[in-house]
């Protein structure tokens, strides 16, 4: 589903990825952990366009899976749970995944690499004065529809779909209305990441560090969204992180070692374990010159 | 050719911003004028056309209006001295007036609106046409009295001058936001006095300029009185080369104690070829006295605009999203819903327009 080759990529002029190469396939997740400054959230912007962000050599290529019907069953609004169930867990959606076509994602704008069905769950989410979460939300997922030809969804659509993910993930409604993120705890600006992903209903989603800021309720309940959200034959995740605990939640099927700019180690879940246990040099996961 | 006219030179430092040639070319425009749509539903109407008050467009039959002379000697509002109509709102009553200033060519167009004790007013002006529309209106406000005002550019080209010379007495309050968002050059200048214990006043709103554009506000709040509050709230979004520009004075007298004085001018740039100045004043005699002010200018967050991307919003409507909401903090001030709505999609329009 993603196949990202000797990607190498640079921030004013400094190399940060240096030949990184990784594949996902459908139906997968794969954790990525890594020192401080291996270069993470770096592949995370590469990935979702971040201008200043330049891609020096290698390639990205991205075979999305076509969006499903759960936009019908709200429409339909006979099916509460239609909101919440995500119809990629259909086996009809997943036939569909046969036959896409591979995409070169870096020639994509960031928007359309959206609509295409790509998400990033931002380390630091981002406060937007002034726009409300539920306007910027329904704009997002609006636009995406558009490039996909499919109608809009009005305002009370929006709202349903919106108040049912927020319930979901144990975020107050009434953060709905309030700016993007501004005066969210850290714990409620990733919620409020998850609520936005099981809006836009991703087929892959790329997680960075969803995980920091969460008590231990929230971590199980992001967890349990995560999976809810994602856990599909048709889609797949790439989860950052520097922890054990969300991968006890949300169990990968590929664990990676990012050091570096490269991925230096590929293992089972088996890897993660062994990681907390003996950290990055315990494994022969350290830098190598 | 029009005779050329003694106007304010840039080396008076209240007209530094300010671009008296477009004025002067602006003279030399003449174009159609047609009658904007009414914001206010049921509001009565006084129509100026080049200056003079056309009965057969108004619509004032319950309001009392007879004839002043105004005389200022401010360099701008003082061509419109002399016969000017007078707006007389009793006490405790109730009105809702839209003021529509159209000009074809030149229009000078003075206004006397006074306000006894606890009248209320809301008010809509639109100034709509070509060439050159300059305006000198004096409020005056009695005790308790309350006037909304929205003020709106809708003339395309051109330039509009406005002048206020505006009073408020002992608790009285005086709220009024003004929008430009058209090609035309504009000037909205004013002279407040809160001239009486507690008196409240608000002026702000929001300029919008492109391509080689240049407007300006020159506002300044005088507290004579204790127990004063004003704010000026200016947003100012600056595209292209143009230039939009915020001078905002606030003085307090020596008796104006526990005055509460407020001022916010904020600039955007949508290029860095663009141009905002802000140029906020305090001037305090009073000890006791609580005044803040902030001026910053700025461009689109970046972060912020990647993070909309990534959601799926496409470049251009991400950067109105948030320029609207920078904007919206001015316009917000408007209370009637309806009207604050048509300034906001003004706003819009222009957004979508140029980004
Ligand atoms: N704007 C920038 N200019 C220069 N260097 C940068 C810039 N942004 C990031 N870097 C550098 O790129 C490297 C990789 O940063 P990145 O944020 O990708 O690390 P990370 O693996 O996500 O780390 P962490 O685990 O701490 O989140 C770091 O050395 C960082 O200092
Ligand atoms: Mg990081």
């Amino acid at each position: 589903m993603l196949k990202i080759e000797n990607l190498h990529a640079e921030i004013d002029g400094k190399p940060i990825l240096k030949g990184l190469s990784l594949t996902v396939n459908a139906g997968e997740v794969h954790a990525i952990m890594g020192p401080n400054g291996a270069g993470k959230s770096t592949l995370g912007y590469v990935l979702g366009g971040r201008p200043g962000y330049e891609v020096t050599e290698g390639s990205v290529h991205f075979r999305p899976t076509r969006h499903g019907e759960r936009s019908d069953a709200i429409l339909g609004g006979t099916r509460d749970t239609g909101l919440l169930r995500s119809a990629r867990n259909d086996g009809e959606a997943a036939r569909n995944d046969e036959g896409g076509d591979w995409i070169d994602l870096l020639a994509l704008e960031p928007h359309e690499r959206a609509a295409a069905g790509l998400f990033l769950g931002f380390q630091y989410p981002v406060e937007i004065p002034g726009v409300s979460n539920v306007q910027f939300l329904r704009e997002a997922l609006n636009a995406q529809r558009a490039s996909r030809d499919e109608k809009p969804l009005s305002g009370g659509e929006f709202l349903k779909l919106a108040r049912a993910q927020a319930d979901a993930l144990g975020l107050d409604q009434e953060m709905l209305k309030r700016p993007v993120n501004v005066g969210f705890s850290g714990g409620e600006k990733k919620r409020n990441e998850m609520v936005q992903m099981g809006i836009v209903d991703p087929a892959f989603a790329i997680l960075d560090e969803t995980d920091s800021g969460l008590d231990i309720d929230a971590l199980r309940i992001v967890g349990d969204g995560i999976n809810r959200i994602m856990r599909a034959p048709t889609k797949a995740v790439l989860l950052i992180t520097h922890y054990q605990r969300l991968l006890d939640y949300v169990k990968p099927d590929v664990v990676h070692v990012l050091a570096d700019g490269r991925i230096t180690r590929t293992g089972g879940p088996e890897l993660a374990h062994q990681l907390e246990r003996e950290g990055y040099a315990g494994v022969g996961a350290e830098v190598t010159a | 050719m029009v005779e050329a006219l003694d106007l304010p030179t840039t080396r008076g430092e209240n007209w530094r911003w300010a671009d008296m040639p477009a004025l002067q070319a602006a003279r030399a425009l003449r174009g159609e004028a047609d009658l904007p749509d009414r914001l206010l539903k049921g509001a009565a109407r006084l129509v100026f056309v080049d200056g003079q008050l056309a009965e057969h467009l108004s619509d004032v039959d319950a309001l009392d209006i007879t004839r002043t002379t105004l005389a200022s000697d401010h360099p701008l509002a003082a061509h419109a001295n002399g016969d000017a109509v007078a707006l007389a709102l009793a006490a405790q009553s109730v009105t809702a007036l839209e003021v529509v200033r159209l000009t074809t060519g030149e229009g000078h167009a003075p206004l006397a609106i006074t306000l006894a004790a606890d009248a209320v007013l809301t008010l809509v002006e639109t100034f709509a046409g070509a060439g050159w529309s300059n305006a000198l209106t004096r409020f005056d406000l009695a005790t308790g009295a309350r006037a909304m005002r929205a003020v709106r550019v809708v003339q395309e080209a051109g330039f509009v001058s406005t002048r206020d010379e505006v009073r408020v007495g002992e608790a009285a309050s005086f709220v009024s936001t003004a929008l430009a968002a058209t090609g035309a050059g504009v000037r909205f200048d004013a002279m407040l006095t809160l001239d009486g214990d507690g008196a409240f006043a608000e002026f702000g709103g929001a300029l919008l300029t492109r391509e080689d554009q240049r407007q300006e506000c020159a506002v300044r709040v005088r507290h004579a009185r204790p127990n004063g509050q004003s704010h000026q709230l200016w947003r100012a979004v600056a595209a292209d080369r143009s230039t939009a520009s915020l001078a905002a004075a606030v003085e307090v007298a020596r008796d104006a104690q526990k005055t509460d004085g407020e001022q916010s001018l904020r600039g955007l740039l949508l290029q860095r070829t663009a141009t905002v100045n802000l140029k906020p004043e305090l001037e305090i005699f009073a000890d006791d006295v609580k005044c803040a002010h902030g001026a910053t200018v700025g461009e689109l967050d970046r972060r912020a605009l990647f993070y909309m991307e990534s959601r799926g919003i496409p470049a251009p409507r991400a950067k109105a999203l948030l320029t609207r909401a920078f904007v919206a903090d001015a316009l917000g001030r408007i209370a009637d819903e309806s009207v604050r709505e048509q300034f906001e999609a003004a706003a819009d329009a222009w957004l979508e327009q140029t980004l």
